[in-house]
């Protein structure tokens, strides 16, 4: 793993014991330019990992609570007259100077308020009454929902949920680690203690090596084999979407480089196709199947891997 | 109506044509033809307009309905609410207006509807008393006629002669039929056709009288099934005639395109199956089956020792043989020339499938014969020549296209030595191996994984130790499956060594 890497883990790791893994791959979706969302009960310590995750890679960061009277206009910022000028002043919203933005329980806010993060999640840009303002890069949402069939909730859209990379979740704390957290909280808030390893700009060149690493054909291959292999699943009504493809592609690069290589191996395709792939399908209402993971499963074990494929290096099967 | 009977006048013109070309052939066209009848209504609401099949009474009740449906939707008159009108009939909206409950009036439209359905002619009850008691009629009437022809002595020797006759009518008469037949002679045939004529007559009017379609399809069906077990066909005339009749009987009801479509298929497939298994007998057949017989009749004559006149017909010919053969029981030696040439008799009128069978499977043998000695040598050495296109790779000036084909060279075989964890990544594989095979060699067979990995997957050069190491690896990999093999895999594993020799 590469060391500076390393270093935000373990000053992550200060604040959140045991979730070294959760939060490796939130660093890898931060590489790989995309989205978090965390599907979690609440008191879990999703905000706390988002807090020290900006703090330890020194990035600015804001969070907005999503209830359902909160307006798109609190997200991307609003026009106003102003009478002392005499004209239209642009008033920002959550989103104006901001790297990690963290929306809490973004599944209770209303329709029209979630297809405004649309926009700037996909094209890092915000458009109001026609000006167009871009993002600051880098740009991160971390959005967390409430478990669906929790009082108050809507389902995301899936177009909205198709937008995310990865679909994470962190699950309660083992034995150990609560008992660390219990001891290290006595006196102190252990968020003061995370220090800053890794600057922005830094962050933005690591982003730039991870879009520059080699994918060799039968890696391409095997997603595209993957995601048609969901499509055409009996059980599944939407499979996995082109961009679903791209995104795996884009993440299983993020893996390779989180581990030093600057190769992807099948092994990093299949280690990331659960979290990049797991939201994006949806089942036939009354399938026999059981559950999406199942499902996916099911896939990897079905659709041949590509170290068998390779025969020749990096090449297809003649 | 017109349209329809001028259908069947088509359906019968071309069954006429093919019976004069069926004539010449000697083939069953016409039987499978005769199949297709049942399609008719079907091809009719294909080609032409579906008003077409409605009946009159069906189109009148259709549009009375419509003309009621149109009654209702019409928004009728506003009146003031009455205590005990249905809430569903406020016209809520006006009501909202003017400040007052309103009741949209749809009882004076109401009425007449209900008059006019009243006034439709019920179909269902007019055929009521008919349907009451003419099924059981006829039932009665079939069974009975059943009865008599079973149980009068006359009439099931009349049966049988006609039967006879309707055979010789037919255009596929074999010999061997007459082995279901006994022969009956100067039997009065009048008896059992009138029994016969009156049953199938009850049994159409069954059909028709029930409107049951499973009735029809199960008298098609036994009327086919009955044919294809004798290997015989009534005559063209009754074929067309029946099967018309029949799918006449089907069409009268509500002609269901599916049924028949299915059935069609089926009595098609049936029938052809019939005539590509059991041919019409051709000429050649015919002449054999011929001389036989007359040998025959001349044995019988010799034996019977009496020169009776010579019988015209295949039926008298049979009579005379089996007379001959009760009277020349005694004569031992000439009874078993007798038995023999109706065996021959009896081989001559066989099916020819048989024969075409026999060719086949003896071509068949002769080629296995020629080639089976052979395959071996073919087999090994192909397998040779890959295994050595194989080995080629291994010395590649590409280090990595050497490693990852000497990877699947490792691959390959554990596989072939059920060792294998099928589709997993390669780097999965070594909790399997260290079960199967031993702890240390899974540990360095996980170490070379990632070289494999670095070989398939990145695009830089290896360097030239890589290559020896893989080679070691596959190495050890013989010696870990040789330690491991029972006696048989060891052969397998020395043949495959031998092979990349």
């Amino acid at each position: 793993m590469r060391p500076q890497l390393e270093n935000v883990l373990r000053e992550i790791e200060k604040v959140i014991a045991g979730k070294r893994k959760v939060a490796g791959k939130i660093l890898m979706a931060m590489l790989a330019e995309g989205h978090v969302l965390l599907d979690d009960v609440p008191g879990v310590g999703k905000t706390t990992l988002a807090v020290a995750l900006s703090r330890a890679v020194g990035l600015s960061f804001r969070r907005i609570q999503f209830t359902p009277d909160v307006l798109p206009s609190d997200i991307v910022g609003f026009t106003m007259y102003e009478k002392g000028s005499g004209s239209f002043v642009y008033r920002p919203g959550v989103l104006n100077h901001v790297n990690l933005l963290l929306g809490d329980e973004i599944n209770r806010a209303a329709s029209k308020t979630q297809s405004a993060l649309l926009e700037a999640m996909e094209e890092r840009q915000i458009t109001v009454d026609g000006n167009t303002y871009p993002l600051e890069a880098p740009f991160l949402v971390i959005a967390t929902q409430n478990s669906v069939g929790t009082a108050g909730t809507q389902i995301l859209p899936y177009a909205q949920m198709d937008r995310f990379l990865v679909c994470l979740s962190l699950g309660y704390p083992d034995y150990e680690a609560q008992m660390t957290m219990l001891r290290d909280r006595q006196d102190a808030n252990p968020l003061d203690k995370v220090e800053t390893v890794l600057g922005k700009e830094e962050l933005i060149a690591m982003q730039r090596e991870v879009r520059a690493i080699a994918v060799r054909e039968v890696i391409f291959d095997y997603i595209v084999r993957l995601a048609t292999a969901s499509r055409e699943h009996e059980d599944v009504e939407i499979g996995i979407s082109p961009r679903g493809a791209l995104f795996l592609d884009r993440m299983a690069k993020a893996k390779a480089y989180l581990e030093g290589r600057d190769y992807v191996t099948g092994a990093d395709v299949q280690d990331v196709f659960m979290d990049v792939c797991a939201h994006r399908v949806l089942l036939k209402e009354g399938a026999g199947a059981g559950t999406v993971k199942q499902v996916l499963e099911e896939l990897l074990k079905k659709v041949e891997t590509p170290d068998r494929h390779s025969r020749f290096p990096g090449m297809l099967k003649k | 109506m017109r349209r329809r009977l001028a259908g069947y006048a088509g359906w019968l013109m071309l069954g006429i044509c093919l019976y004069f070309f069926e004539n010449n052939t000697g083939t069953r066209v016409i039987l499978a033809c005769s199949a297709l009848v049942p399609l008719f209504p079907v091809l009719r609401s294909a080609f032409f307009s579906p008003d077409g099949a409605e009946t009159e009474k069906a189109a009148e009740a259709r549009t009375v309905k419509s003309f009621i449906r149109q009654e209702t939707d019409e928004p009728g008159d506003v009146r003031a609410y009455l205590p005990g009108d249905p809430v569903r009939c406020i016209h809520w909206k006006l009501s909202a207006k003017k400040d007052d409950l309103l009741i949209r009036d749809t009882v004076i439209t109401q009425e007449p509807a209900e008059e006019i359905r009243k006034s439709i002619p019920d179909a269902e009850a007019d055929r009521k008393p008919l349907r009451k008691w003419l099924p059981g009629v006829l039932t009665a009437a079939i069974l009975l006629g059943l009865l008599l022809l079973l149980a009068i002595p006359e009439a099931r020797r009349g049966a049988q002669a006609l039967c006879n006759r309707l055979f010789a009518a037919s255009e596929a008469v074999n010999s061997y039929a007459y082995r279901y037949f006994p022969v009956a002679e100067h039997q009065s045939v009048t008896l059992a056709g009138i029994l016969m004529i009156f049953n199938l007559a009850s049994l159409l009017a069954l059909t028709v009288v029930a409107r049951s379609r499973l009735l029809t399809l199960c008298i098609m069906a036994a009327t086919t099934i009955l044919q294809v077990y004798f290997g015989l066909s009534f005559p063209v005339w009754v074929n067309i005639a029946l099967y018309g009749l029949l799918a006449l009987v089907m069409m009268k009801q509500h002609p269901s395109r599916r049924v028949l479509m299915t059935y069609a298929a089926l009595v098609l497939a049936v029938f052809l199956l019939v005539t590509l298994l059991y041919p019409g007998v051709d000429a050649p057949t015919e002449t054999a089956s011929e001389m036989a017989r007359d040998r025959l009749s001349q044995m019988a004559q010799r034996i019977a020792g009496a020169v009776s006149e010579m019988p015209v017909g295949e039926m008298e010919t049979r009579h005379v043989h089996t007379q001959s053969l009760e009277t020349g029981g005694r004569q031992a030696l000439t009874e078993r020339e007798f038995r023999l040439v109706t065996v021959e008799e009896e081989q001559i009128s066989m099916p020819y499938w048989v024969n075409y069978l026999k060719m086949i499977l003896l071509l068949l043998l002769a080629v296995a014969l020629v080639v089976v000695p052979f395959a071996p040598f073919l087999l090994l050495n192909a397998r040779r020549k890959k295994a050595q296109e194989a080995r080629k790779i291994f010395e590649s000036e590409n280090i990595s296209e050497a490693v990852c084909a000497i990877f699947h060279q490792i691959i390959s075989w554990l596989d072939a030595a059920d060792h294998g964890a099928g589709n997993l990544l390669f780097r999965d594989w070594s909790d399997k191996l260290s079960s199967l095979l031993s702890e240390g060699y899974a540990v360095r067979f996980s170490e070379c994984v990632e070289m494999f990995e670095e070989a398939a997957y990145s695009s830089h050069t290896l360097p030239c130790e890589r290559r020896q190491q893989a080679l070691k690896l596959l190495k050890e990999t013989e010696a870990a499956l040789w330690t491991k093999a029972d006696w048989k895999q060891r052969i397998r594993l020395k043949y495959w060594l031998c092979l990349c020799e």
